[in-house]
């Protein structure tokens, strides 16, 4: 345990001496939120537009910007890079449980998420929304954002072990397009047409992105909260065991 | 080989083989290496690229599945106790693998921690290893920054951490200028004088007859000459009945088949 904190804040650090990595992060999912608002804005207007609840098309269209934020898989990214550059196998060759190694980056891209999650929040604030749900709400929201972006970069962290290439991880990253924009992320499911429906059902970002929606524009809904647990509950047991086998694996 | 010395063996191999599997089949990179390191030794592992150096070193230092045989370091069977194992030994690998965001000083502390030292320990440790390595200067500097010869012997000090039996250097001058690499033997010397056995992986003679008490010459994944660098002299000589001493160069051509009569031949013929 204290080897994977000592990792995490490693981590961390790590983060914060490469800012330039952060601001895709933050820019990305901001620009497409703004932009998104200027298009739409007026075609769904505040009333007249039921599934917005009183509120703006901001506040339905935040929950893609918080989305987009956590699935960057930047400690994959970060692992990669030390894959390539040798120190991991410093690392593998130090008595530490070889999980630790993969936990400390999971550790330190939740924590990351945190603040990233937070801080796109209060810009949305500034653009309106208001979180139905309240502090309890934003709290909750925080925990699934953070929770999915250590999911997404549980498997980024896969295939940077398999790969062992940068080039092969970036290029894995682009899977957040299918995730993120086969999703109600525009309008509510019901709304959708058929196909885009049915692949919206089959995403399991959707249901994360419907709790996150719901939290913002109603309170809570247990059923929809559910889900969600349900997805990123899977999510995690998932991507944590199976890195933990891959580095265990790791030849 | 079962009396009490072989129990105190530093390092002891027998019939070590690695496969590589690859899409177009397998690689039998190491392919049956008896090898017996004793405490204290400076051991030189000579070798062409390509002739599975690296390969043994990291099969012996538990990063690397062993296909067959079996191997113990420091007393410690490498499959059954891996995590043993690695609490006893150093590791500087051929590629010098650092954090380059960290700095020399934050680097040797964080391997402290990982080596089960509390933080103040940690920092003792590291200010230790630095003055050692003569990197106190540039000690909070990122090690992005440092020279090559810098980045080696900071790796060499991430290795004695833990104030390893027994050190693995995978070809720690490859790619320095010589004034690093008469650094580096010195700091080998210094190190080895405290007691700790030295595995060292190497392509240069000068080398392995400069540091190594003795050596073994592996070629295309097999041990093809052992001995003090002396004897593999004095071997060739009587066998070829040599007038002159030959040099550790003549061994290592005799030794792996690449002769410099072929090369002159070669270039003879396209004289020709
Ligand atoms: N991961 C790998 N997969 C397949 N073949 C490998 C791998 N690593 C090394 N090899 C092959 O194994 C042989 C020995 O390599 P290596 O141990 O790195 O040699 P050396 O360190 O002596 O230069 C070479 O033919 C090399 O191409
Ligand atoms: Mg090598």
């Amino acid at each position: 345990m204290t080897e994977t904190l000592v990792l995490a804040k490693r981590a961390v650090i790590e983060g914060v001496r490469s800012m330039e990595s952060l601001m895709p992060v933050f820019f990305i999912p901001l620009f497409f939120f703004v932009v998104n608002i200027g298009q739409a804005g007026k075609i769904f207007p505040s009333e007249g537009t039921p599934f917005l609840e009183g509120q703006g098309y901001a506040a339905f269209s935040l929950p893609t910007a918080l989305l987009t934020a956590a699935s960057f898989g930047t400690a994959a990214l970060f692992l990669v890079e030390e894959i390539e550059g040798g120190y991991f196998d410093k690392l593998r060759a130090t008595p530490i449980p070889r999980y630790a190694i993969v936990m400390g980056r999971l550790l330190s891209e939740t924590l990351k998420n945190l603040l990233v999650t937070a801080v796109i929040v209060v810009v949305g604030m500034l653009f309106g929304v208001r979180i139905e749900s309240g502090p309890l709400g934003f709290v909750l929201l925080l925990a699934i954002m953070a929770t999915w972006a250590t999911v997404f970069s549980g498997f980024m962290q896969l295939i940077a072990m398999k790969s062992r290439s940068a080039a092969a991880t970036n290029s894995a990253s682009f899977i957040f397009f299918p995730l993120l924009f086969l999703t109600p992320n525009f309008v509510p499911r019901d709304q959708l047409t058929r196909p885009m429906e049915i692949a919206a059902s089959l995403n399991p970002v959707t249901y994360i992105m419907e709790a996150a929606r719901s939290l913002i524009l109603k309170g809570f809904e247990g059923d929809v909260l559910l889900k969600a647990g349900v997805v990123l509950a899977v999510g995690l047991v998932l991507a944590i065991s199976l890195n933990v086998r891959a580095i265990n694996n790791y030849d | 080989m079962t009396g009490t010395k072989a129990a105190g063996a530093a390092i002891e191999a027998t019939g070590l083989v690695k496969s590589y599997k690859t899409k177009d089949g397998t690689v039998d990179a190491v392919r049956g290496i008896d090898l017996r390191v004793e405490p204290g030794e400076v051991f030189g592992f000579l070798g062409p690229n390509g002739a599975g150096k690296s390969t043994t070193v990291r099969m012996l230092t538990t990063l690397l599945s062993i296909t067959s045989g079996s191997a113990r370091v420091a007393g410690v069977d490498v499959a059954a106790d891996p995590s043993g194992v690695r609490h006893k030994i150093g590791v500087a690998l051929q590629e010098a693998g650092l954090d380059e965001r960290q700095s020399g000083r934050e680097l040797l502390t964080l391997q402290g921690r990982l080596f089960g030292l509390g933080p103040a320990d940690a920092a003792s440790r590291a200010q230790e290893l630095l003055e050692l390595v003569e990197l106190t200067e540039s000690a909070d500097r990122p090690s992005k920054s440092y020279s090559g010869g810098m980045k080696r012997r900071l790796d060499l000090a991430t290795a004695l951490v833990n104030r390893p039996d027994v050190l693995f250097l995978d070809e720690p001058t490859t790619g320095l200028d010589p004034a690093s690499r008469l650094v580096i033997w010195d700091e080998v010397r210094k190190i080895n004088a405290r007691g700790t056995t030295v595995f060292l992986t190497t392509q240069y003679l000068e080398e392995a007859d400069q540091l190594c008490g003795r050596l073994a010459i592996i070629d295309d994944g097999l041990i093809v000459r052992e001995g003090t660098p002396s004897e593999l002299k004095a071997e060739l000589r009587a066998r070829r009945s040599l007038d002159h001493d030959p040099t550790l160069d003549d061994v290592f051509l005799d030794a792996t088949g690449r002769t410099r009569e072929r090369q002159a031949g070669d270039v003879q013929e396209v004289q020709a």
